[in-house]
């Protein structure tokens, strides 16, 4: 098990080395000089020429990102190249909370709508139940994030006046405030979720519960509800398991859209001002943040099977 | 249209006898007279007093009851203090820097305009105020200017101000290597301290726009003056930050991207500011939430970047909400790429009419008049801003020509478009190559509109071409475009128009252009050189206004671009703040007269 663990870890890390390369490539590959645009206002060719020679961007390519690999690797991500030059570090352990504080809550409320309305829609098949979620599932589909976010704001924060329309605070704010700036945007966000967990949970329900050992539970007289929750739910799960990991990224994304509609600063807001100031040192410490997001849920998810289905070992 | 037309502030009350005084004061004086009654000293003085201004705005035939009632319409304000304010900042991720030294856009010098002093401040009829500095005299060619500096003043952090806060200010200005403003106050050969609060300015030429450019401190910001004790204690990346100046708010918290937070500064130098116990600012990128922020009582003020057009009817028609409309300091235009066919032009070094003989000249001029100023307003703008013809706007009421509008060659006149056009071999549009138009993905409606006009009213086909700003900016240095939309605010002063884009050697001319395939940038003429640098040295109002509309008429009729309009500055708040007419400056957001009221 430890052996399985850090060869992934090592696997992780090489994935976060190949996709911060690319990332460093593609960005100086797009066109779009940041430090002309940030002194368009200046129009002084000199002060061009000094803040590039400071950024260390008048370098050779290769000479840059073998002294970023270094930093890199001794967990210096460098300054913002714009504005005061914050510490990218520093941009992403504010933004980092925000954002987990968002996707946990997002996907709290999903399992939340997903997890009943699944079973329910598997155990009532082609009721009309069944029928309401199976809409519900495709509207939560089809209504992109931002849209729902837009329509939650005008309907909870202007016309109603329930909740506020943007920002954030932190839990040390007290739970009451941080609940009540997120849980806008984390239904914006666990909607699409919810929907295809939900979907996912039925349909792997009503395989499982097609299979030989629910028909002897049944003939052998157990309880409904023993043979629903005991048997079939947990083996229904796996698949459900595999594509929460792959959910992440769509979390992650979803974050990246409602971040910038209910004005939070999260790692998705800071990959989005990254990009567009051409700010690379910001872009690519996000983009680590993302990528070891999204490789470590992974493996959190795989080291999950084990736990719900003993028969799974890693050697 | 006047831009007095839109003016909707607090309920307008009707002029004051003092103002009708005002009035008759302003116009009783002898035509015949240079100095229309006023006296050197009043005309430099240690400030241009209202009456300065009045007089001044009479003589030129300018002076309207307008520019009286934002003096007499004072609301009767709840008196009492204190409270908090919430602000949301339009169109903004984030305040990247507040260090007036790296500020590159109106919404950050918005912020910092509260934090930090300059020299001198202007007012609401954009005419430079006495800040840090309370009085000052030149010499008699100009080249030096005298201050009296400001006594007793501290900053946020406790420091003592005095003439070395300005030297030090100065000399980090003029570093490129610590400064984005050093061409701003390249003319400053030096500043010299004549006492802890005195000190003399030196100029390399005598320069009309000092006091209301280089020394303002909030669209100058290169002597808007930092705190030396505050950068080296706290690093650059943290005073960018949480800037320390002696303004009448300190910051006392930035989350970036998330909000900023101000609190009252207890030793403004003014004990009656600010009024307010503290300031929450956030940045709010998207249309929507913005509007849904405001209607959900979450922010009570929009400041940074323009509102979005199609919010402002919804604003209005909202009445727990004032929107409150003035002429923006700033023009918008659509530039023709002068190397490239089908308006190539060699050189704009002769008359109007041998221009008109060429080809690329006519197809330049055929657009011009093709665009329907008022009618891209309409549609593009929701029906706010003000036609452009030139890059001097309305805001600067004194300078504005209103008449080019009339009598100028780019007047909209389809029939001479099209006319224009067959003259120039493609009649009917017949033959002419699509164009691609430059501009940033938020122009898109603009784009479109544009595109729509050329269409029907010259059969020539647009292609939008939407780039990232950081893109654009660079294909805008390198000339590499056929059409570009782009333009300016904060131009407090005819300079910023002048100075900065009708010159050969203007910092937007095509600055990173192959200068052996283009010897000019967008445009080029030498008379015009001259002529704006002479307006730069020429202190007398009178005489520069009359500089600075012959150089608005020839650019304006020699197409430096088709300038299409003036935008509206567009401020929205609640009811419940009392923003007095006399913070209402164009642009900005000063916030140390607001005072709360019950709601």
């Amino acid at each position: 098990m430890t052996g399985y663990i850090l060869r992934r870890v090592v696997g992780a890390l090489v994935v976060m080395w190949a996709v911060a390369t690319l990332v460093f490539f593609m960005l100086r590959a797009v066109p779009g000089d940041p430090i002309a645009a940030m002194l368009f206002d200046a129009g002084d060719a000199a002060a061009v020429e000094a803040l590039k020679a400071r950024l260390g961007l008048d370098q050779p390519l290769v000479v840059q990102y073998f002294k970023w690999f270094w930093l890199t690797l001794q967990g210096d991500f460098g300054n913002s190249i714009y504005g005061s030059r914050v510490a990218v570090s520093r941009i992403i352990t504010e933004a980092l909370p925000r954002t987990l504080s968002l996707a946990c809550l997002a996907f709290v409320i999903a399992m939340v709508i997903a997890v009943p309305a699944g079973l329910i829609s598997a155990i009532r098949r082609n009721s009309a139940l069944d029928n309401g979620v199976t809409l519900f599932a495709f509207l939560g589909l089809a209504m992109p994030d931002f849209w729902l976010g837009i329509m939650l704001i005008i309907v909870f924060a202007a016309n109603l006046q329930w909740l506020p329309a943007i920002g954030y605070e932190p839990l040390s704010a007290g739970f009451g405030e941080w609940l009540s700036h997120l849980i806008l945007p984390a239904i914006a966000i666990g909607t699409p979720f919810a929907a295809i967990i939900a979907r996912m949970i039925r349909s792997s329900m009503l395989e499982v519960m097609r299979t030989d050992y629910i028909t002897v539970a049944r003939s052998k007289g157990l309880g409904k509800r023993t043979i629903l929750l005991r048997h079939a739910f947990p083996n229904a799960l796996i698949p459900v398991v595999t594509v929460m990991g792959i959910a992440v990224a769509l979390l992650m994304s979803g974050a990246v859209v409602v971040e910038n509609v209910f004005a939070i600063k999260g790692l998705g807001r800071v990959l989005i001002e990254g990009i567009l100031n051409r700010d690379y040192p910001v872009v690519q410490g996000a983009i680590l943040a993302v990528s070891a997001i999204f490789v470590f849920a992974n493996l959190a998810v795989d080291l999950l099977y084990g736990v719900i289905d003993p028969r799974i070992r890693y050697d | 249209m006047s831009h007095h037309d839109h003016r909707r502030t607090s309920p307008i009350a009707t002029p004051t006898d003092a103002a009708r005084r005002d009035l008759d004061h302003a116009l009783d004086f002898d035509p015949a007279d240079p100095l229309v009654g006023l006296t050197r000293e009043q005309l430099s003085g240690p400030q241009l007093e209202r009456r300065t201004v009045l007089r001044l705005l009479a003589a030129a035939g300018m002076l309207t009851t307008a520019h009286l009632l934002p003096q007499t319409q004072r609301r009767a304000f709840a008196a009492e203090g204190g409270g908090t304010l919430n602000a949301g900042w339009s169109g903004v991720g984030e305040f990247t820097t507040l260090d007036p030294a790296q500020i590159n856009q109106v919404l950050l010098f918005q912020i910092a305009s509260n934090v930090l002093s300059g020299l001198t401040h202007i007012d609401a009829d954009l005419v430079a105020q006495p800040d840090l500095a309370i009085d000052w005299s030149p010499n008699e060619d100009g080249t030096e200017y005298t201050f009296d500096l400001r006594e007793g003043v501290t900053f946020h952090n406790g420091d003592a101000f005095t003439a070395d806060d300005v030297i030090y200010t100065f000399e980090r200005s003029r570093d490129p290597a610590q400064s984005i403003h050093s061409s701003v106050v390249e003319n400053i050969t030096g500043i010299e301290k004549l006492g802890p609060h005195k000190i003399a300015i030196k100029l390399a030429a005598p320069q009309a726009s000092l006091l209301v450019k280089t020394l303002e401190r909030s669209s100058g910001r290169a002597m808007t003056i930092v705190s030396r004790g505050a950068i080296e204690s706290m690093g650059l990346e943290q005073y960018g930050l949480t800037p320390v100046g002696t303004g009448p708010f300190r910051i006392t918290e930035h989350q970036l991207g998330q909000s900023l937070t101000m609190e009252k500064f207890e030793n403004y130098y003014d004990p009656e500011r600010p009024k307010l116990d503290r300031v929450v600012i956030r940045p709010i990128i998207d249309a929507e939430p913005l509007a849904g922020a405001m209607e959900a009582g979450d922010i009570d003020i929009i400041g940074g970047n323009a509102i979005p057009g199609e919010l402002i009817d919804r604003f209005e028609s909202n009445p727990d909400l004032t929107v409150d409309i003035v002429a923006q300091p700033g023009f918008q235009s659509l530039w023709m790429n002068p190397h490239r066919e089908p308006f190539k032009v060699e050189s704009f070094d002769k008359p109007v009419e041998e221009l008109m003989k060429e080809k690329g000249f006519m197809v330049r001029l055929a657009i011009a008049k093709a665009i329907d100023r008022q009618q891209f307003i309409d549609q593009a703008q929701f029906g706010r801003g003000t036609p452009a013809y030139g890059t001097i706007n309305p805001a600067m009421a004194f300078f504005f020509d209103e008449s080019l509008a009339e009598g100028g060659v780019q007047t909209f006149d389809v029939e001479e478009a099209r006319r224009l056009l067959a003259e120039a071999g493609y009649p009917d549009g017949e033959g002419f190559p699509e164009l691609d138009l430059l501009l940033i993905p938020s122009q898109r409606r603009e784009g479109q509109v544009i595109k729509n006009m050329l269409k029907r009213n010259l059969n020539i086909d647009v292609r939008l071409d939407p780039k990232d700003f950081p893109v654009l900016i660079e294909d805008g240095d390198k000339m590499n475009y056929d059409l570009m939309r782009l333009g300016s605010g904060g131009d407090f002063d005819p300079d910023d128009g002048l100075v900065d884009w009708m010159r050969t050697d203007s910092k937007f001319n095509g600055r990173l252009r192959d200068t052996d395939e283009m010897p000019f940038g967008y445009w080029s003429d030498a008379a015009v050189d001259e002529l704006i640098a002479e307006q730069a040295v020429t202190a007398d109002p009178e005489k520069r206004r009359e500089l600075v509309r012959e150089i608005n008429a020839i650019t304006s009729n020699k197409l430096a671009s088709a300038f299409i309009y003036h935008p509206a500055d567009i401020l929205v708040y609640r009811n419940t703040v009392n923003f007095p007419p006399e913070s209402r400056i164009p642009q900005l957001v000063d916030m140390d007269r607001i005072t709360l009221s019950q709601g």
